[in-house]
């Protein structure tokens, strides 16, 4: 464990040196991807402005919903996305190889070397919003912050599957890039409060595909507006995590490689 | 000589797909590929020498880099066994590669856009190396590579051969037992070229076993103690370069300037001396011949002497059987 932590500090400084090297790329990433991130949030702002509204729920209510979920995108972005798109170009290019002849792990060694500096700008746009739509809505007490902490772990851990399920599939599926857009598609689904989805949406995002943990979830804890269905996602949570990472370790096993 | 790697009775089969050419192939494909099982590795068991350096020679898509994939731990063979330094390299691969290095030619374990430096520094915490061991093994190998304040400039804009150099170092800071070569100089002048190889052998001398696979003939002469071809899956020799050599028989390549137009019978594209053992292999503006003589038949002072009887020459020069003649040989079976 020792060694994934050094591990990781020196991915953390080479992305630091990285960036560094290329300042205004970097700067121009950071707004983009901010700015791509935080927009969603702001649309709801709009809609809301113009008298429009989830049933049931307020505008810092629904913020609250995609400030968690902008930050969990952020946390995900930061450390498990690489992992995509780093497999799919050494699966594509046969240069695996170069990882599996060190003495790592080889998925642990990919999340911590794709560690992605740049969206370090969207956890903290999202904490920025987090704070606003906080700010307008009734204090929370200690234990409501500790199910949003474990229900955002949770959904961190969902994204950790997501990603790791789209990686892995890139190792039968060479150079497909629209999975990722697909995951994306479904993703949304967790930006929203689950009661405006029928029952059936709500149990596919809610128990097959947790991406509800990734955003309402968490942040209902928050608002008092937890209910059973949200304690039973966990098993599905960590079931999905543990897919994509035994997934991803049985696809790095069958690794046939390309002609040298 | 201590058995470093025992390869015995090696396979690799893969599973490809296939499809002919055109649009209605291609949709063809579309719908029901068709698979093909091909026999990348068929058979082949060798050893390896602590200390050795052994060149694995082949045609593209011999089955040089599977081999050399099984070696390493990141390819499963089908059947057969490998034990390199006492343990199987699929079982346990972690705890396997430690000991091993490796420097692919065409596949970079550098950072584009960092200083070589910094890599260096990721490959001291995934071997976890000691502060001192690091800061040892670094400046014996910037020194022997001439590397210098090279390893501290953006490694984008380093030349080919300072790259591939830092890749070396890469390779080796970890003090590995076995370090395996693929096509190490390629692409590179030839002053890198002659670095990189008395590199390899100093760290050779020191007790370095290195797997070289190439296709540049002059890195297998000037390194490799043992030769082994692997051809369409297959080894077809196993042995030094002089058994290599002989292989085509004991030959000499004669070059020869007369001092007047060639007096040899011609019929069609070929020539002959007239003396047994000896046959011309090129004529060069009908006065500078190529010949290759066979000194199991004839040996080189009787051919001179025999030459001398029948011509005139200004200048003469006896060399080896060129390594490319007998590889090529080899390779067309």
């Amino acid at each position: 464990m020792k060694k994934y932590i050094i591990l990781y500090r020196e991915s953390i400084r080479i992305a630091f040196a990285a960036a560094s090297t290329y300042r205004a790329d970097f700067i121009l990433q950071s707004v983009i991807i901010i700015l791509s991130n935080i927009l969603f949030p702001l649309m709801t702002w709009l809609i809301y402005g113009a008298g429009a509204s989830f049933e049931g729920w307020t505008l810092y209510q629904v913020l609250l919903i995609q400030s968690v979920f902008t930050m969990s995108m952020g946390v995900s972005s930061m450390l498990f996305t690489g992992i995509v798109w780093s497999t799919m170009e050494h699966v594509r290019e046969g240069t695996l190889e170069i990882i599996l002849i060190k003495p790592v792990d080889c998925m642990g060694y990919l999340l911590a070397a794709t560690f992605s500096i740049e969206n370090i700008g969207v956890v903290f746009g999202g904490a920025v919003l987090f704070g606003v739509a906080l700010f307008h809505l009734p204090v929370p007490n200690l234990f409501l912050w500790f199910q949003f902490l474990f229900l955002f772990l949770l959904g961190v851990l969902v994204m950790l599957g997501i990603n790791l399920l789209m990686a892995a599939t890139s190792f039968k599926w060479v150079a497909n890039s629209r999975i990722p857009e697909l995951y994306q598609s479904v993703l949304r689904f967790g930006n929203y409060p689950q009661k405006i989805f029928s029952k059936s949406i709500q149990a596919i995002t809610s128990f097959l595909i947790p991406v509800a943990m990734v955003g309402f979830f968490p942040a209902a804890a928050l608002l008092q507006k937890t209910d059973s269905k949200m304690y039973i996602a966990v098993l599905p949570c960590i079931l999905f995590a543990w897919v994509g990472i035994a997934l991803y370790k049985y696809m790095i096993r069958q690794y046939e490689g390309v002609g040298g | 000589m201590e058995k470093i790697i025992t390869v015995e009775n090696l396979s690799r089969k893969y599973v490809t797909y296939t499809r002919g050419s055109g649009f209605r192939e291609s949709l063809k494909s579309f719908f029901r590929r068709q698979k093909v099982s091909v026999d990348a590795v068929k058979d082949v068991s060798f050893y390896v020498g602590k200390g050795d350096i052994i060149g694995i020679l082949g045609p593209n898509g011999a089955g040089k880099s599977t081999t050399i994939k099984m070696l390493t731990g990141t390819l499963y063979a089908s059947t057969g066994n490998i034990q390199v330094m006492g343990c199987d390299p699929c079982r346990n691969r972690t705890e396997y590669v430690k000991n091993i290095g490796a420097v692919f030619g065409q596949k970079s374990q550098l950072v584009f856009d960092i200083p070589p430096i910094d890599s260096f520094r990721m490959n001291k915490a995934i071997y976890d190396i000691s502060d001192k061991d690091y800061k040892e093994r670094l400046d014996l190998l910037v020194e022997l590579l001439g590397l210098e304040d090279k390893i501290f400039r953006p490694t984008r804009v380093l030349s080919l051969g300072e790259r591939m150099k830092c890749e070396f170092i890469m390779a080796m800071l970890h003090n590995p037992d076995i370090v395996f070569l693929d096509e190490p100089t390629i692409g590179l002048d030839v002053i890198a070229k002659q670095t990189i190889r008395d590199f390899i052998k100093k760290m050779n001398e020191k007790g370095t076993t290195f797997i070289l696979t190439t296709h540049d003939l002059q890195d297998v002469e000037q390194l490799a103690k043992n030769i082994i071809i692997i051809n369409k899956g297959e080894k077809v020799f196993d042995g030094s370069i002089d058994e290599l050599k002989r292989n085509l028989g004991n030959k000499k390549i004669i070059e020869l300037t007369l001092t007047k137009k060639a007096d040899v019978n011609r019929t069609g594209e070929t020539y002959d001396l007239g003396i047994e053992g000896a046959a011309v292999i090129a004529v060069e503006e009908e006065h500078k011949l190529t010949i290759e003589v066979d000194i199991d038949r004839i040996s080189i002072n009787q051919f001179i002497i025999r030459l001398a009887e029948l011509c005139e020459f200004s200048d003469i020069s006896i060399k080896e059987l060129p390594m490319e003649k007998v590889i090529t040989t080899i390779y067309k079976g």
